[in-house]
């Protein structure tokens, strides 16, 4: 999966997790310029993500994401 | 040493500048930990050992996780072997007394209370020990090759005893980037100022009242002077503390360091969540990267032992906050008093998460659209919090539980106390101007005032003349009160 496809897959996850249908994610998008993600929900993103993907990121990895393309190309390097 | 004894502002700060500035960036780090060494071990020199020790013992700690690193077990081991380090000598120093104690006063034994002396700062500079250790098991970070920078990053004399807890990841950038420069200079010596006042001026001001007031008998107090007194006290701690943590930051400054914010107005707070997002941000963030997570990730992935299915989020995030809660109590001192404490807050912070959770699915259900927050909920809001806050630090102030519950009573007059008397009236004038600036400066008035000067030309160019003159005022009388106060100490000190 290419990291465009990623970027979707993320969005569609963080549009349910934050209740936001119409939230615009980018690669530069960081997790407190979004309303509502906070430690628990970056912990349930997370968990989401390595559920669906079926990967598992270290403890290292979740803690310091800078920003979603940071993460995108994470899951891209977990997958591949 | 404090920050702001006299010795260090008039002795160590200036020697440790001009070194630092006279001197090329490696030495000028070596030079750095000869002064956090003496400035450390100027009250009790036999503690420098400990301090030490912490850098030598984690120094070998990481370097054998690095070179242990594709033998994932091996790795392991030595992460857990530092941990029962660092967690054992901070127990046997600050704990051991208290577990001692509370053996005998449970199962009427009669041990020998040992006698240890508390190193100061202990449960700050093991945190950043501790910090350092896990950045390099988790891969955030390298190990250090040069044993130098380790023992620049966990005794860095700014923050060494009281914070802010600095994570290793963070200060690694800075080891080898670090500026020197006038401008960070001048910034620091102005966040510095800042702190020194706040700390002399309004902190060490209510504190005489405030200890009186809870120094006094619960029936003689009157309902006004519990009040005053807690208020007191809530404004002592904040200025104490955000103003040790300015002093640090300015420093760390002064030496080309960025540390992190450690307070951002956590009395504006709204609710619990917010409250804790605002206070001893630092200690907040340690505990979210270096217990939160990994307990709530260690949980998700075991098997619920009464449901038999795996844990649901929910769960994982009350019980990771309950392992939290405790930590962050007992971290505070060894009393039951700060146990209690903490969970107080837990009870809080999970009631907060689930009654939001439960209006979300409801809005979500009705398909209720998003309102914005209407005046009075708003002030509604922030009374829950600021009550919550002040019967917590009830808690956190008094020397056992029963004294907390005692002294809530007298706020609420349960004792029969009487509202008003003369030694009220007495209290009340001598501090209502103090108390009145410390609500004042407890709201973000100086990020309004930013915003302004820089919107409005003549402000900015009033403010270039005026502000230099009010930094300069600040700092006279700051250095007054130093030479002839003698409430020197900072309450954070004796954590």
């Amino acid at each position: 999966m290419n990291k465009e496809k990623v970027l979707e897959a993320v969005t569609e996850i963080l549009a349910d997790i934050l209740d936001d249908e119409s939230i615009v994610v980018t690669y530069s998008t960081i997790a407190s310029d979004v309303e509502n993600w906070d430690s628990l929900a970056h912990l349930q993103i997370i968990t989401t993500i390595e559920s669906k993907f079926n990967i598992r990121f270290s403890l290292g990895e979740i803690n310091n994401f800078a920003d979603v393309g940071e993460l995108c190309d994470s899951i891209v390097k977990h997958l591949g | 040493m404090a920050l702001s004894s006299t010795i260090f502002l008039f002795a160590l700060l200036p020697i440790s500048l001009i070194g630092c500035y006279l001197l090329k960036d490696k030495f000028s780090n070596i030079f750095i930990i000869a002064i956090s060494l003496i400035f450390y071990s100027w009250a009790n020199t036999k503690m420098i050992i400990i301090l030490i020790a912490a850098i030598l013992v984690n120094y070998l700690f990481a370097l054998g996780i690095e070179n242990f690193h594709k033998r994932s077990s091996i790795s392991k081991s030595i992460m857990i072997l530092s941990l029962i380090y660092n967690v054992g000598i901070l127990w046997y120093f600050k704990y051991l007394i208290f577990t001692v104690s509370s053996i005998n006063a449970l199962t009427g034994a009669t041990l020998t209370i040992p006698s240890i002396t508390l190193p100061l700062g202990i449960s700050f500079f093991t945190f950043r020990a501790i910090s350092y250790v896990l950045d390099v098991y988790f891969e955030n970070s390298k190990a250090q090759k040069n044993i130098i920078n380790v023992g620049l990053y966990i005794s860095f004399f700014p923050q060494l005893v009281m914070g802010p807890i600095t994570k290793y990841v963070t200060f690694e950038k800075q080891l080898n980037e670090r500026k020197v420069s006038f401008d960070n200079f001048a910034e620091g010596t102005r966040r510095f100022i800042l702190g020194l006042s706040k700390k002399m001026i309004l902190s060490n001001g209510i504190a005489t009242m405030v200890d009186n007031v809870f120094a006094l008998p619960d029936s003689e107090r009157t309902i006004l002077l519990a009040w005053m007194g807690i208020i007191g006290y809530l404004l002592q701690l904040y200025f104490d503390f955000s103003g040790y943590s300015d002093m640090a930051i300015g420093l760390s400054k002064m030496f080309g360091f960025n540390c992190p914010e450690n307070f951002n107005y956590p009395y504006i707070s709204k609710s619990i969540g917010e409250y804790w997002r605002r206070w001893h941000i630092t200690l907040g963030a340690w505990f979210k990267d270096y217990v939160y997570t990994p307990v709530f990730r260690g949980i998700m992935h075991k098997k619920n032992f009464i449901t038999k299915g795996s844990f649901t989020i929910q769960q994982s995030d009350i019980l990771s906050l309950l392992v939290v809660w405790l930590c962050t109590g007992i971290w505070h001192g060894a009393n039951w008093t700060f146990v209690v404490w903490g969970i107080y807050y837990f009870i809080f912070i999970v009631a907060e998460r689930l009654i939001q959770d439960a209006k979300k699915k409801r809005a979500k259900k009705l398909r209720i659209p998003k309102r914005e927050e209407t005046k009075i909920a708003a002030v509604r809001a922030h009374a829950y919090t600021l009550l919550v806050i002040i019967i917590g630090q009830v808690i956190f102030r008094a020397t056992s539980v029963s004294a907390a519950v005692k002294y809530v009573e007298s706020m609420f007059g349960l004792y029969g106390n009487k509202f008003v008397d003369s030694l009220t009236v007495y209290y009340l004038k001598g501090n209502w101007v103090l108390i009145l600036l410390g609500i004042i400066f407890c709201l973000p008035i100086a990020a309004k005032m930013n915003e302004l000067r820089d919107r409005y030309m003549v402000l900015n160019r009033t403010s270039k003349v005026i502000l230099p003159i009010v930094y300069i005022t600040l700092f006279i009388i700051g250095v007054s009160y130093v030479l002839t106060d003698t409430y020197q100490s900072f309450i954070y000190f004796q954590f």
